[in-house]
């Protein structure tokens, strides 16, 4: 009988303790932990850096203005470069430490899916501040966000931009990273101009190794396609990489090249006038309704004394991340009666939530899935700064290239035709 | 059709010219000391980032830029300078004579330490320095831009091979080396410093190594992790060419070159196995690579 009233404590104990977890979360804390995945190590660091120090920057002035609800942001930053399991193992880590209430995870698509269902398990809402993949939400889940765009939008809007600049397309080659978002982005470029424009043939396609360090035969490859476009998304190291490489080599001058991260290396390689870049979302410092913002221009100023260049849009995403965290806790507090929120009421609030960013609006749909506007452009000579801007920009509604919720992508893109161009603002309509 | 195989061509031979640097070093080491050195790799790491390091020095201090090419050759020779004896002397040395087991784990070990060694001190973002790429200018072949800089790395590769050979068949020290390899018990009976021979033999391996990342970093970035990415394919070309074959491993850069090259012409989905594929098919036909041969164990 003794025996069993043990057994009968513990297992009351046992049962107890979410409860009391719940209770501790509910408790306005010292300090707002958050876990920030990016890769701060190796050839990726060059696109994950910037996010690092964009959240850096954002921690102080959010703390700065009180933090939220009072409470001051503190972050554990975790590099990717480990690897997943490595990476997941953290994830665990952190989530498990009641302190830490809000992941910020992750920049690679692969590691993005792979932490997914562990956030789900372990209850902890984690927001996407990159994970591009349009996999990622394929599933339902309840923690899992990523409010800054996926694939879909991006790489649609892409093909638009390239057909309305060059409609005379007919001969494309593709260059993108071997991993989900290399090969993610060459289907839905290749669905969307084959949607839009039937005729265009794809005379190579190439996914180096992500962190490759030499694309001297890749780039002997593509000059043998004669391609009237390159289209690549390498990214970080690897894409300053390619530029240097084939610069010199004239890929630039015998092909219209558009590098769907090129807002990113602007500053860094002395990009010709005339490439086709973008910023995967609306996240660019110096975007018309950028400028017109006083906040972001006071960010890029301040950035750029603090770290010696401006933003570049992996700062901003991440920098707007945790301005709709904060703005995911406020509505919560709000629902709440002012009081602290649980884990479950933070991810709660962030169903539906509309709110503004230092580049635009941000509206997250019930799959989870943020609705941010595309900026697409060209490079052009600025006579203010001594790298090559973005010009001849066109800003898309981000609605406007999603599909419909719970609709298969691409066969949503498969359903769409040239006419669909025609609805949708035209290169150096966004002034 | 013969206009379409040079781009091919000029193509594999550059890739091979790498590959080919690096492999050499690790196969006069294993022919000479017997130990398959896992952290070759990272002296052509080090070599890379000592190369960036120093041309960017000197073109930020307003040097002649001609002086970087100096400096690629300069940069391999500090290297093997400093860690050739030292990393012979202490670590290599003590694993003469252990199981293959041992020697493996010992400089895996080295590996990892010279890994992080190289994050303390280079940092972990990539560094780029181009300027040699950028004095020398371009050439068409076939149609396709190539940078001269890719077709000195083919005539350097050349040179290396040759120089190689005329200071094993034609040098006193090289004849030590050939004896090391054909006996080393004899060639100690005979009075020659095999100590002496090791350091030799093991520096060269470095300043070969080093030699191959100081050379690449003109046309690539130089980024953590470089070392693993080679060590493993100079393991392959080794492998294929027959461990311990000089020549050998010169035709092996070769076909793994040209076998990447037509991966990523013709199959790109197979560009990062194919030098493996070609490693396997080779070991299923000569276990001992195209160039090795069986050795009696005596006893």
């Amino acid at each position: 009988m003794r025996l069993l009233k043990r057994y009968l404590a513990a297992a009351a104990l046992i049962a107890a303790t979410p409860a009391i977890t719940l209770a501790q979360d509910a408790k306005r804390p010292e300090t707002l932990g958050v876990g920030v995945f990016t890769f701060t190590s190796g050839p990726a660091a060059a696109y994950g850096l910037p996010g690092r120090n964009g959240a850096e920057f954002i921690i102080e002035m959010i703390n700065a203005d009180g933090g939220i609800g009072g409470v001051p942001l503190r972050a554990t930053f975790v590099d990717e470069a480990q690897g997943a399991e490595g990476v997941i193992s953290e994830f665990r880590r952190l989530a498990g430490d009641a302190s830490n209430q809000v992941m910020i995870a992750a920049l690679s698509s692969a590691n993005c899916l792979a932490l997914a269902p562990v956030a789900e398990q372990m209850q902890v809402p984690t927001i996407g501040w990159n994970c591009d993949t349009h996999q990622l939400l394929q599933e339902d889940y309840d923690y899992v966000f990523r409010p800054n765009g996926n694939t879909i939008p991006e790489f649609m809007a892409y093909a638009a931009y390239l057909l309305d600049k060059k409609p005379d397309v007919s001969r494309v080659a593709i260059i993108n990273p071997d991993y989900a978002f290399g090969h993610d982005a060459a289907e839905i470029f290749k669905a969307a101009l084959k949607a839009f424009k039937p005729d265009v043939e794809i005379v190579a396609e190439l996914y180096p190794r992500l962190g490759a360090s030499s694309f001297q035969t890749e780039i002997s490859r593509l000059s043998a396609a004669r391609p009237d476009v390159i289209f690549s998304n390498l990214w970080g190291g690897d894409l300053e990489n390619f530029v240097r490489q084939a610069q010199p080599r004239g890929l630039f001058t015998t092909s219209q090249v558009v590098l769907a991260l090129g807002e990113t290396v602007l500053q860094r390689v002395a990009l010709p006038e005339g490439v086709i870049v973008g910023v995967l979302g609306d996240g660019w410092w110096m975007s018309p309704t950028s400028m017109a913002n006083e906040k972001t221009q006071t960010f890029a100023e301040a950035y750029r004394k603090k770290y010696g260049e401006y933003p570049v849009f992996p700062t901003m995403k991440m920098a707007n991340t945790f301005l709709i965290t904060k703005a995911a806790y406020e509505k919560a507090m709000k629902a709440n009666g002012d009081a602290w929120p649980t884990r479950a009421q933070v991810a709660e609030a962030l169903k539906g939530l509309q709110t503004t960013t230092l580049t635009g609006e941000v509206t997250i749909r019930e799959d989870n899935d943020g609705i941010v506007d595309q900026i697409v452009g060209t490079t052009v000579k600025s006579a203010k700064h001594d790298f090559p801007v973005i010009g001849d920009m066109v800003r898309y509604e981000g609605k406007s290239l999603m599909p419909p919720v719970g609709q298969d992508p691409f066969k949503w893109i498969s359903g769409l035709d040239k006419s669909f161009l025609e609805t949708l603002p035209k290169p150096g309509s966004y002034k | 059709m013969l206009q379409s195989l040079v781009p091919l061509l000029v193509d594999g031979l550059a890739n091979a010219a790498l590959i080919f640097f690096v492999a050499v070093g690790l196969t006069l080491v294993f022919s000479v000391l017997r130990i398959l050195n896992v952290a070759h790799g990272s002296f052509y790491s080090i070599g890379a980032y000592a190369a960036a390091s120093i041309g960017l020095w000197i073109v930020s201090s307003g040097f002649s830029p001609y002086l970087t090419f100096p400096a690629l050759l300069l940069s391999a020779a500090l290297v093997a300078a400093l860690f050739g004896p030292l990393v012979e002397r202490t670590l290599v040395r003590w694993t003469y004579g252990k199981s293959e087991a041992v020697q493996i784990l010992v400089t895996f070990g080295l590996f990892l330490i010279l890994e992080d060694l190289q994050r303390m001190v280079f940092g972990v973002q990539s560094l780029y320095e181009d300027t040699p790429m950028a004095l020398l200018g371009i050439t068409e072949i076939g149609g396709i831009v190539y940078l001269n800089y890719q077709l000195l790395l083919i005539g350097l590769a050349a040179v290396v091979i040759i120089g190689l050979r005329l200071l094993i068949r034609h040098t006193r020290h090289g004849k030590f080396l050939a004896a090391v390899v054909a006996d080393r018990e004899v060639s100690q009976t005979l009075g020659i410093d095999t100590n002496r021979v090791f350091i030799m033999a093991f520096a060269l391996g470095v300043f070969l190594a080093a030699l191959g990342g100081a050379l690449a970093t003109p046309t690539s970035g130089v980024a953590p992790g470089l070392g693993a990415e080679t060590v493993v394919l100079a393991f392959a070309v080794a492998a294929i060419g027959g461990l311990g074959q000089i020549e050998g491993a010169a035709i092996a850069a070769v076909i793994v070159g040209l076998a990447r090259v037509l991966a990523i012409y013709y199959a790109p989905a197979l560009d990062a196995v194919a030098p493996y594929l070609v490693m396997l098919v080779v070991l299923l036909i000569r276990p001992y690579g195209l160039f090795g041969s069986v050795t009696t164990r005596r006893i």
